[in-house]
């Protein structure tokens, strides 16, 4: 019996070495979103602006000419710019958005650039959805699946609604952190099988609802 | 030893030891393999997250990489915050490896396929580790300092990199497979109810030409049994005592340390297999460790990043050995535990031998054709 609990225990602490952590994020980003709406009240697309964090801002600008040393114009950003829009895409621009349950695509970003300010970068691109909707609940998710980025609202205004109906309401609700919250969520997740969407426990979640 | 009651519990052991190494396995591969769905649904990766311990890991893990950059900055006044800096990357170099990472994955189901002892394992684990450090340095080291090339490139240096070191633990997979799948077969091939026949056959994998004489019938069952035992041990000479050495230790006491020396089992040539293993996995560098050189370099102190890098990679190695170790001690447990039964206990090692093999080469392709999600080069 020893012998069954030490392999058990062996077998937990491999199990554990093996699996811990899918996720650890090399990449931050605080980010602040507007949904933007036509004057016929059907959402349009999102507007994002995405500040990196100073290592990768720093590692992003390795190699990049400028005429000063240490500062970086929007032209002189182009490039790089149109890199980050490229290789996003591959991601999906970590933005899903879903209408009325149904899920929608969004087409290549316009009015990308770059800007360099505090030693950081920001990425300001619009994201157009495919065909603009007009839905009674839209929810829009900005996360990383594999969370090599960790994506975090800013503190102050982090989502605005542009040209919205006066009607609609907008909920924001944050990424349940893994850390504060983990073990609670998790023991919450055993007990009720609820909220049994994992992914979504580092999702940050726009909820827009229009009567 | 009385025949019928140490055997029965013997067989549920193995039986519960092989589950428990078979589903740990296959787990994380499964996990791996979840990691990376198309963006349509949600997606699982996300679990670990619900742990707490693991969450504490995370988070820590985190905050020793957002420090680092603060500390670099700070180092360029103050040259002591180098010291701060060197903590720092240790610390991450041994909960990073603790993450998705598939080198410790591929090294101990390397270690589990090919018999390897736990002082290998180690020295592997710290081989593999130490060429990431090394290769990472160079990358940054040409690309970024010699040609001051943008990131775009030195994304695609690491992009290719990556393909190689994939298609690498494929090839390296392959061939434990073709030598492990030989094993099995001749393992499955063999007519266990002859408990003599079965382990002649086991035993021939490993010690092919021996003779074994010795395996006349007027020896007791519990002979027979220490021969079975004796065979998964790959032990490669002293065929003519072992039945007497070996016979009478399986009781139900697995605590016996009664396995060969390590040296043993490194036998000619024998390095030169691992360095397969450490050069698959060492030649793809951590994306954490290629931000911090880039970083560093932008502060003029390229040398307290590669130090860094040095110091992440031995806490990286520390981590790896640790999983190393536990998984060549699960596996010498499960193998003394099906060691007391008869030819069945040389199928099952040899099963889990090859399932290991098919994990390393299952690794390599899923990594190869993006099925599985291994930390993401740093292209954005």
């Amino acid at each position: 019996m020893r012998c069954l609990l030490g392999l058990l225990w062996l077998a937990g602490v491999l199990a554990f070495g093996v699996n811990t952590a899918q996720a650890h994020p090399h990449v931050w980003i605080t980010a602040t979103s507007e949904l933007i709406y036509a004057p016929d009240g059907a959402i349009t697309g999102v507007r994002h602006a995405w500040t990196f964090d100073d290592m990768f801002s720093t590692y992003a600008l390795q190699g990049i000419e400028t005429k000063t040393k240490g500062v970086y114009s929007r032209e002189e950003l182009g490039s790089l710019a149109q890199t980050n829009v490229e290789s996003l895409k591959e991601f999906g621009f970590f933005t899903f958005a879903r209408a009325d349950g149904k899920k929608e695509k969004f087409q290549e970003p316009t009015d990308y650039y770059l800007e360099y300010k505090d030693a950081a970068l920001t990425l300001h691109f619009v994201l157009p959805l495919k065909t603009p909707v007009k839905p009674k609940e839209l929810a829009v998710e900005v996360f990383d699946p594999a969370f090599f980025i960790d994506f975090k609202f800013a503190d102050k205004n982090p989502v605005k609604l542009v040209g919205a109906p006066a009607a609609c309401q907008m909920k924001f609700q944050r990424p349940n952190d893994g850390t504060a919250n983990a073990q609670k969520l998790g023991e919450q997740n055993f007990l009720s099988g609820e909220n049994s969407n994992f992914g979504m426990m580092f999702a940050n979640k726009i909820t827009v609802e229009c009567p | 030893m009385s025949p019928k009651s140490p055997s029965g519990f013997a067989r549920r052991l193995t039986i519960c030891a092989g589950a428990a190494l078979t589903i740990l396995l296959l787990d994380s591969a499964i996990h791996a393999l979840l990691a990376q769905t198309p963006f349509g649904g949600p997606r699982p990766s996300a679990e670990p997250q619900v742990g707490g311990i693991v969450g504490w890991l995370l988070s820590k893990q985190s905050e020793f990489y957002r420090e680092m950059s603060a500390t670099v900055r700070a180092a360029k006044s103050d040259g002591s915050a180098v010291w701060t800096l060197l903590g720092i990357s240790f610390a991450y170099g041994i909960f990073h490896a603790a993450g998705p990472g598939h080198g410790k994955a591929v090294i101990s189901s390397y270690l589990v396929a090919n018999q390897e002892t736990a002082r290998r394992g180690i020295v592997l684990s710290f081989a593999s580790a130490l060429m990431q450090s090394l290769v990472a340095v160079v990358i940054v080291g040409i690309c970024a300092w010699l040609l001051n090339a943008t990131a775009k490139t030195m994304c695609g240096a690491e992009k290719a990199i990556e393909i190689v070191s994939y298609a690498l633990i494929a090839a390296f997979g392959a061939r434990l497979v073709w030598t492990k799948g030989g094993g099995f077969i001749r393992a499955l091939q063999a007519p266990r109810p002859v408990p003599a026949m079965a382990l002649a056959a086991a035993a021939h994998h490993d010690h092919a030409g021996h003779g074994h004489g010795h395996h006349d019938h007027d020896h007791s069952h519990a002979h027979a049994q220490g021969h079975a035992y004796v065979a998964h041990h790959d032990h490669e000479p002293r065929h003519d005592d072992h039945g007497h050495d070996h016979g009478h230790v399986h009781d139900e006491h697995c605590g016996h340390s009664h396995g060969p020396a390590p040296g043993e089992l490194a036998g000619p040539g024998g390095w030169r297999r691992g360095f397969g293993a450490i050069f698959a996995v060492g030649i793809r560098p951590c994306s954490g460790a290629i931000l911090v050189l880039v970083f560093a370099l932008a502060q003029g102190l390229f040398w307290a990043g590669i130090a860094a890098t040095f110091v992440m990679g031995l806490g990286t190695a520390i981590t790896v050995a640790t999983i190393a170790v536990v998984a060549v001690t699960a596996k010498d447990l499960a193998r003394r535990l099906s060691g007391t039964k008869e030819g069945g206990g040389a199928l099952f090692m040899r099963g889990v031998e090859f399932g290991a093999a098919g994990l390393v080469l299952l690794f390599g392709v899923g990594l190869l054709f993006g099925y599985l999600a291994a930390e993401r080069v740093t292209c954005i």
